[in-house]
Parts: C-alpha cells; sequence; structure tokens
C-alpha cells in the first residue's frame, strides 16, 4: 500500500484533429497546466515540479518563467518506452511528493501534431540512409509502432486463436464512450462493426479503427500531499499503487524470442497487485492505453483479467461499453475515440472516475485503474482510489 | 539480387554492430567467446554473462517465420508501388533466442505462414556514403 500522494486537479486544452489548433504545443501545454492547477485551487506559483514524457519538447525552464510557476525543485521523465510514459508520470510524481522532495507537482504531456511530426507518419524516415538504431528495421520497410504491434498481435492471435472480432470490440467501446463524451475527437461520429471491417487495412491485422488518432492537444495532472489536499475545496484522489517493470533479456529491439509475442505487463501487475492487495476483479473501471487494438487484449491479460483464449469472450457482447458494462472500459474514449495524447487524457479519465465527474460515470467508483501503452518495455501502470 | 522493397528505399548506416549482417553475404551473428551466448541485434556488452569478448560467426542462413504482417499503408513514397509486402520476425537457426526483422520475398505477400521454413538470399547495393558494397539479407521459401 501507498498512499503517500494524491491527485488533487486535472486539466486540458481543446482536443483537436491532427494539425487542427490554433495553438503551438507550447501554448497547449501552458493551457492544460493552467486548467489542472485551477481544478486543484491552487495558484501556479505554488507548482515546485514538474514531470513529463521521455522525448519532450517542452522544456521546465521555459514553462516555469511562461507561466510564473513557484521555485522548480524537481523535473523528471521517465526512462524509456513510450506511450507507457502516460502512468509512469503518476510513478514518478508520487516518489517525488511522498519523498518531501516537491510538494505541488504536476505532469503534462503536450502534442501539436500539425507543428511536429511523429512516427506514425514516417516523419523523419525519408532521407536515404537509416541510422543508428533504426538500421535492423527500416531497409525492410518496418517503419512504425503500427508494424512492431503488430507483428506482435498477429502471433498471439494465432497461438490463442483469437479473431478480428476481438479486436473490433475494443475499438467499438473506445467508440460507444466517446460518443457521450463532448472532449472527444470522436463525439458525434459513432462507429457500427460493419464500419470497422470496411475500414482499410494499414498493417494486417489492424484496420483503421484498430489505431489511434494522432492529434493537437494537451493533458495536465497535479499531484501533491494529502496534507496540503486538507485545505483544498477538490477531492484528493490518492495513488494507491503505480508500477513500472521490465524483465530481463527484452533487448533493444522488442522482437527477443524470450518474450515474443510479449506487452512486457506481466512484472506490471505483480507489483500492482502485490501493492495494493486487490486483483483485476476488484478494480471498478479500467483505462487501457490504446496505440492499437491488438496489445490491448495482450495486456487486458498480461494484467491478469483474463486468459487468452477466453478473450474474446470478455471482450465481446459489448462487455465493455458504457458506464454499466461488465467490465467499464476507456470510459472517455481513449487514444482511439477522445484524443491521443499519448495516454495521459486517460490517466485524467481514470481519476474522474473516482472523483465522479467522468461523462461516462461508472456507479460508486473506488477503484481505478490506468495502464500505460503495451508493447515498449517498460510497462507502466497506476491505481487510483478511494477518494478521501 | 535487386531489392525487394526497390532500389532506391532507405538503406543502413553502416557501424560496427551492424556491418557483419549487412555486408557478410552471409547471416552474421554475434556470439560471446565466453559463454557462448547468441545476440542480435549484437551490443557491446554479452546480455548473458556481461562480459565483452564477442565475435561474429556464421550460420547456416536458415530459419523460421514467427510472425509476419502484410502492409498495406505505404509510410515512403518509394513504397507505393510495393503495397501490400510482408514484413516478418525470423528466428535463425544455429542462434538460439535471435530474432531477425527482414521481408519474406521470391513468393507472393499471400503465400507466407507462420512456423514456415525459409532460407537467406541477398540483396545487392552500394553504401552512398562508403561505397562499400551491401549484401542484405532476406528470407524466402525454403520448400
Amino acid at each position: 500500500m501507498h498512499g503517500e500522494a494524491v491527485v488533487v486537479g486535472v486539466g486540458e486544452s481543446t482536443y483537436y484533429k491532427h494539425g487542427g489548433s490554433p495553438d503551438t504545443e507550447f501554448q497547449l501545454a501552458c493551457t492544460a497546466i493552467r486548467n489542472a492547477v485551477a481544478d486543484a485551487g491552487l495558484e501556479l506559483s505554488d507548482v515546485d515540479g514538474l514531470i513529463s514524457y521521455m522525448d519532450y519538447r517542452n522544456s521546465p525552464l521555459r514553462l516555469a518563467d511562461a507561466l510564473g510557476l513557484g521555485d522548480l525543485k524537481w523535473s523528471a521523465t521517465p526512462w524509456a518506452g513510450g506511450g507507457n510514459n502516460s502512468s509512469a508520470t503518476m510513478h514518478l510524481a508520487d516518489a517525488a511528493v511522498s519523498a518531501g522532495h516537491a510538494e505541488v507537482v504536476v505532469c503534462f504531456r503536450a502534442l501539436a501534431q500539425g507543428q511536429f511530426q511523429r512516427l506514425g507518419s514516417g516523419a523523419g524516415l525519408m532521407g536515404g540512409t537509416a541510422p543508428e538504431g533504426l538500421a535492423w528495421g527500416l531497409p525492410y520497410g518496418l517503419m512504425t509502432p503500427a508494424q512492431e504491434c503488430a507483428l506482435q498481435t498477429a502471433r498471439w492471435m494465432h497461438d490463442h486463436g483469437v479473431s478480428q472480432e476481438a479486436l473490433a470490440s475494443v475499438s467499438l467501446a473506445c467508440y460507444a464512450n466517446a460518443q457521450l463524451n463532448p472532449r472527444a475527437v470522436r463525439h458525434g461520429r459513432p462507429l457500427t462493426r460493419e464500419d470497422y471491417h470496411d475500414s482499410r487495412w494499414i498493417v494486417e491485422p489492424f484496420h483503421l479503427f484498430d489505431c489511434c488518432m494522432e492529434n493537437d492537444g494537451a493533458a495536465a495532472i497535479v499531484v501533491t500531499t494529502p496534507e496540503r489536499a486538507k485545505d483544498l475545496d477538490a477531492t484528493a484522489v490518492p495513488i494507491l499503487a503505480t508500477a513500472q517493470a521490465k524483465g530481463p533479456e527484452i533487448g533493444i529491439y522488442a522482437f527477443q524470442e524470450r518474450w515474443f509475442p510479449s506487452m512486457y505487463y506481466e512484472g506490471v501487475a505483480e507489483q500492482i497487485w502485490n501493492r495494493s492487495g486487490h486483483k483485476p476483479a476488484d478494480v471498478d473501471v479500467v483505462q487501457m492505453y490504446e496505440n492499437f487494438t491488438g496489445p490491448v487484449l495482450m495486456a487486458l491479460c498480461e494484467m491478469g483479467y483474463c486468459e487468452p483464449a477466453d478473450v474474446e469472450a470478455f471482450v465481446g457482447d459489448g462487455r465493455l461499453e458504457g458506464p454499466d458494462a461488465a467490465v467499464p472500459f476507456n470510459t472517455s474514449g481513449g487514444n482511439i475515440a477522445e484524443a491521443y495524447i499519448h495516454g495521459l487524457e486517460m490517466v485524467v479519465e481514470a481519476v474522474r472516475q473516482v472523483r465522479g465527474d467522468s461523462t461516462c460515470q461508472v456507479k460508486d467508483v473506488e477503484l481505478s485503474l490506468a495502464v500505460g501503452g503495451p508493447g515498449y518495455a517498460p510497462g507502466s501502470a497506476v491505481l487510483f482510489g478511494p477518494a478521501l | 539480387m535487386p531489392r525487394y522493397l526497390g532500389d532506391d528505399f532507405i538503406l543502413p548506416q553502416l557501424t560496427p554492430n551492424n556491418t557483419p549482417w549487412y555486408t557478410s553475404g552471409e547471416i552474421t551473428i554475434q556470439f560471446c567467446d565466453d559463454c557462448g551466448h547468441a545476440q542480435h541485434p549484437p551490443d557491446e556488452i554479452c546480455y548473458a554473462c556481461h562480459g565483452s569478448n564477442l565475435s561474429f560467426r556464421a550460420v547456416d542462413g536458415t530459419g523460421t517465420v514467427e510472425s509476419f504482417a502484410r502492409v498495406h499503408h505505404p509510410l515512403h513514397p518509394a513504397l507505393k508501388e510495393h503495397v501490400p509486402y510482408v514484413i516478418a520476425i525470423i528466428s535463425i537457426d544455429g542462434a538460439p533466442g535471435c530474432n531477425a526483422q527482414g521481408n519474406v520475398v521470391n513468393c507472393g505477400a499471400n503465400d507466407v505462414a507462420i512456423g514456415q521454413k525459409v532460407r537467406a538470399v541477398f540483396e545487392e547495393a552500394v553504401d552512398p556514403q562508403t561505397e562499400t558494397r551491401l549484401l542484405i539479407p532476406q528470407w524466402e521459401p525454403a520448400e
């Protein structure tokens, strides 16, 4: 058990389609941070720590001056991966606040994919030669996370007899829940199973709707001590357990035989359930980072929700859709249908579920889980609640 | 052999770690001289015994398709005329634990399967910086 750090504020910018933001990425970051700090009932000058993702472009030095933050005592980013940085920011914030290195830490992620291209577009890969690190895949046309995750998913589906319908069910749940969320980029754009199957292949087994969107926007989360939270009107949502994990011999490429196919979540599951004393069935609502649908199914199994052979039934028949779902899941629409802020918007949603102010609010939420991006070690997750 | 994705497609920048793979004309794997561990991609330290006595050695050049995927969305202008193309993960015979990225060539995109036996073939190219002759490993059905 932990619970020495609590979330007291969440915020975001407007979420836009790729290239749709009138603001720059830096301005979006400032907007989300201002909104989250205001949501907490704190002043920007109270902030003494900043945490972002490992490849962030928005320097803490620049943000501190632009926003008028307090004297910074803590700045950190997770050690590797990509989308797993989402829940990992909570791990770092918990460490900083619990140990007293900083008292008011803001975790944020900002993306303006119109301003800065990203890997999914092949950006930066158009030159004639592939540098060290990329040289093992690019000459073979193996260029994107979609392709890497497709190779993992294809083998896992083959081994366990999982059909395309299970992948469809993940995407359909995200779309159904996004219809309840006015912030969602895909709000007002419902998806049917037929639409899903009719959409073009990106890389088999991923159709267009198996892939997260690419968006402009920013999200931010304020973490402080339970003592400081007592003075605030905001509901305090405890970080009960959080973890990052990497097993042995994963290597720097995601295809080593010892692990292939894997999403690297077994070690995360072990830590989250051991530290919290809970199990998947105790959790009231789960947000699972969907870079692509297949990795969600794999991570769901590795987190202990079900066995691969049973996953199709576990996610089928609308069992993930809506506030009354058998397994309430990605209740804001997630990366697939709310906005792709590299999953930090899903950690925001996990907090809202404990506070009781989600647009797809599950009844009486005490335990709310956010699982970070699958497929790239180290995995990460955070378990919140019950509200103080 | 001409290149699967076209002769103008992206080439690897040669480094000490990848030069044996891309120039030897054989499937060349890094082995630890102390403990025998095979590792791919190569690195400067052995991941099994953590020593640094490592050397490269050719293996038979056969393997098995561990997974594959047909790519339909062309991410590079040069790929438009090549989709759908097949990317694959190949386990390499004689190099326990080593999985390599590659393409399955000399067959249709619908003629690849998990578990299929493959053998190495080599694409010819020239490194534009050093004018070194490249022999890029690829895989074709063995049966």
